[in-house]
């Protein structure tokens, strides 16, 4: 009978145990979250540095900011690339990859860069094309991230159905257009040429400004149609590639 | 066993076209078809020898005798031994010479960028005569291929060749920068006639029935008579007033059985009847030009596209496609047939070695500044990685590009086939002999 005190102090000792248990998890999570931000604080800023392609070193410029969530922007001076907006960015600890949204072509898709924050350092490869090459960065100071333009909602006069054609390379192209407001949120629109082909255009970005209406799409490597309100029709140019084309878009009858 | 028969007597019939013609011109023959006597290497077995220039080989080798001649963009004609590449003679001309040479009677012919026509004597290179013609320029036009600024004009920089000279019953006949189809006697160099074209002839005249064949930048295809520099007829090509992409004669023809094949950059390969100039077919390859001279064997046309990159056979009386495949960058290089193999060079810097047949990929050779890579001209896939190239429009932009494309060692030259040993130049300057 004489194990109770045995007991007791076996319970006390749980009780200690558990708290100090609770006390060290409370510590690990504040390290791990304190470690966390300073991962975050280390990474957050712009960073400069080469990237060491064969034959030729590139520039390259990126901007890492840590918000509510991460964004940033890259610049490649060498390769007519500024502050194109970054994507996926995934950071783990020292570790942190992202795509760069810029520099797609036939066949190719949007460099990938994938770096490891070391001595203060960011040290990586930067993937492009099915080619890698190795970079190192340096902080050069505050993050100045690029926000991409948003679309806006459009004017009145601008929304609704629109029809129009034009000629390329020989082959007659008919376009037709559709905006459309959604309250307060940006427009959205249906845009549509149909050649040999019936292409559906994915619309990336709708911009107003006064009489002036930019479209642009990321079909065919970039697409996109500029156009000015005159007397009810949208007088404009179709740009595709190096191609400009005239394209009057008229409401249909 | 029918297959097999077919085959003896298709090598049979191609052999006898090339013996009656001989390999010592563009295309192997006055008539253009690309065909070759065999041996061949279906099997890649070494760099038999390399021969160094100063600059580009972008033209084709010919060979007469022990020797193979060619021009490189260094502004030199070379001879060298086919057995050991060693040199014999060069002579200099006063521009590239972006040209295939044609010999003949114991004179080569050919033209350079300096605005001259040549012949030299084929054992020593000496000077015979030399024939000025209206001077040489390549295609222009404002706002080509949609570069900026629009309204500047501009050379354009994928016209890379001269015209090569075809000679048969002493007469020697070529195109010119300067718009004209010219024929000189082939001893003395006098001028013999004119043709007046609308644009650059930078194609090679290709001569079948007393007739000149050949295509000019101005969108025409035209048949000279080869006696009297009259035309007999032309045929419109595609026209693209807006970035005149699209337009032009590049490619040179091959006459087969009464029937012309020509490439356009209006991207179709065209069929023509040769006596009307009647279109017999067209194959239409979506916005891609044909540069490449169309090889014609048994009943098969081969050629290759440009942006699109295809290998194609079609079929020679109908234009139905018989193999498309996956040619990997920029098809400039006419492919040459010898037997059951076609060679072809890639503008990726590789060489390639196909099954005639099928279109299965023998070989390939890569050159080593292909392999190099530098400044990632080429993706991983060796294709050409546009947006390491042309990411800019403006001035300059889209001329440097074209340049550093061709830093990978291009393959634009038309591959001689000769004594069980291919021949080609290649962008990185070098003539190579692989066997």
């Amino acid at each position: 009978m004489n194990n109770f005190p045995f007991v007791a102090r076996r319970r006390h000792s749980f009780l200690v145990l558990t708290i100090v248990a609770l006390i060290c998890f409370a510590f690990a999570l504040m390290g791990m979250t304190a470690m966390a931000a300073e991962a975050a604080s280390a990474l957050d800023g712009r960073w400069s540095g080469k990237i060491q392609v064969p034959g030729q070193e590139l520039i390259l410029v990126v901007d890492l900011a840590h918000r509510a969530s991460w964004n940033g922007s890259a610049t490649l001076p060498g390769l007519n690339v500024k502050g194109a907006p970054l994507t996926e960015i995934n950071v783990q600890g020292d570790d942190v990859s992202f795509g760069i949204q810029a520099m797609t072509g036939p066949g190719v898709e949007a460099p990938k860069i994938q770096a490891r924050l070391s001595d203060k350092k960011l040290v990586g490869d930067f993937l492009q094309g099915g080619n890698t090459a190795r970079f190192i960065l340096e902080k050069t100071g505050a993050p100045q991230v690029e926000e991409p333009l948003r679309s806006t909602p459009v004017a009145k006069e601008f929304e609704g159905d629109w029809k129009g054609d034009y000629e390329l390379l020989g082959y007659p192209r008919k376009v037709t257009l559709k905006l459309q407001n959604h309250a307060s949120q940006p427009a959205s629109a249906d845009f549509v040429i149909v050649g040999r082909n019936v292409n559906n255009l994915p619309v990336v970005r709708i911009t107003q400004q006064g009489n002036f209406i930019t479209i642009e799409s990321s079909a065919f490597g970039g697409l996109a149609y500029e156009g000015r309100l005159e007397n009810g029709e949208i007088h404009g140019t179709l740009l595709q590639g190096p191609v400009e084309v005239g394209l009057v878009l008229r409401h249909p009858k | 066993m029918r297959l097999s028969l077919f085959l003896i007597l298709s090598v049979a019939v191609c052999s006898l076209t090339l013996s009656a013609h001989g390999q010592m011109m563009f295309r192997g023959n006055a008539a253009h078809t690309g065909v070759y006597s065999g041996p061949a290497p279906r099997q890649f077995h070494r760099i038999k020898w390399k021969f160094p220039t100063g600059n580009r080989i972008v033209a084709s080798p010919v060979i007469e005798g022990r020797l193979i001649y060619f021009g490189s963009d260094d502004g030199n004609v070379y001879a060298v031994e086919s057995e050991t590449g060693r040199q014999v003679w060069k002579t200099k001309t006063r521009g590239p010479v972006s040209a295939t040479p044609a010999v003949a009677n114991g004179i080569l012919y050919i033209g350079s960028y300096d605005g001259n026509f040549y012949a030299l004597n084929a054992e020593t290179g000496e000077l015979k005569w030399k024939f000025a013609t209206g001077g040489e320029r390549r295609f222009e036009a404002r706002g080509l291929h949609g570069m900026q600024p629009k309204n500047q004009t501009i050379a354009d920089p994928f016209d890379v060749f001269l015209s090569s000279p075809v000679v048969i019953d002493g007469a020697v006949y070529f195109g010119s920068g300067d718009g004209h189809v010219y024929r000189l006697d082939a001893n003395s160099g006098d001028l013999n006639w004119k043709f007046k074209t609308g644009d650059v002839v930078h194609a090679s005249p290709a001569f079948a029935d007393d007739t000149i064949f050949v295509g000019s930048w101005d969108s025409y295809f035209y048949a000279i008579d080869a006696k009297s520099g009259k035309e007999k007829w032309r045929f419109h090509g595609g026209e693209d007033a807006l970035i005149h992409n699209q337009v032009g004669f590049q490619s040179s023809p091959a006459i087969e059985n009464g029937v012309v094949y020509t490439g356009c950059r209006d991207a179709q390969l065209y069929a023509l009847d040769a006596t009307s100039g009647k279109q017999k077919w067209k194959f239409d390859n979506q916005l891609s030009w044909v540069i490449t001279s169309p090889a014609v064997c048994n009943g098969r046309v081969y050629f290759g596209t440009s942006d699109s990159a295809l290998y194609h056979v079609v079929e020679a009386a109908t234009g139905k496609s018989l193999v498309k495949q996956d040619g990997g960058a920029y098809l400039f290089s006419s492919p040459a047939v010898v037997n059951n193999t076609v060679f072809i060079g890639v503008l990726n810097g590789t060489f390639v070695a196909r099954d005639a047949e099928t279109g299965k990929v023998l070989w390939e050779f890569q050159t080593d500044a292909s392999k190099e890579n530098k400044g990632w001209v080429l993706t991983a896939e060796r294709r050409f990685n546009a947006p390491m190239l042309f990411f800019d429009n403006w001035k300059e932009g889209p001329l440097i590009a074209q340049d550093r494309q061709l830093s990978v060692g291009s393959i634009f030259s038309s591959p001689l086939v000769a004594n069980g040993t291919v021949y080609f130049g290649s962008t990185d300057g070098f003539l190579y002999a692989i066997d």
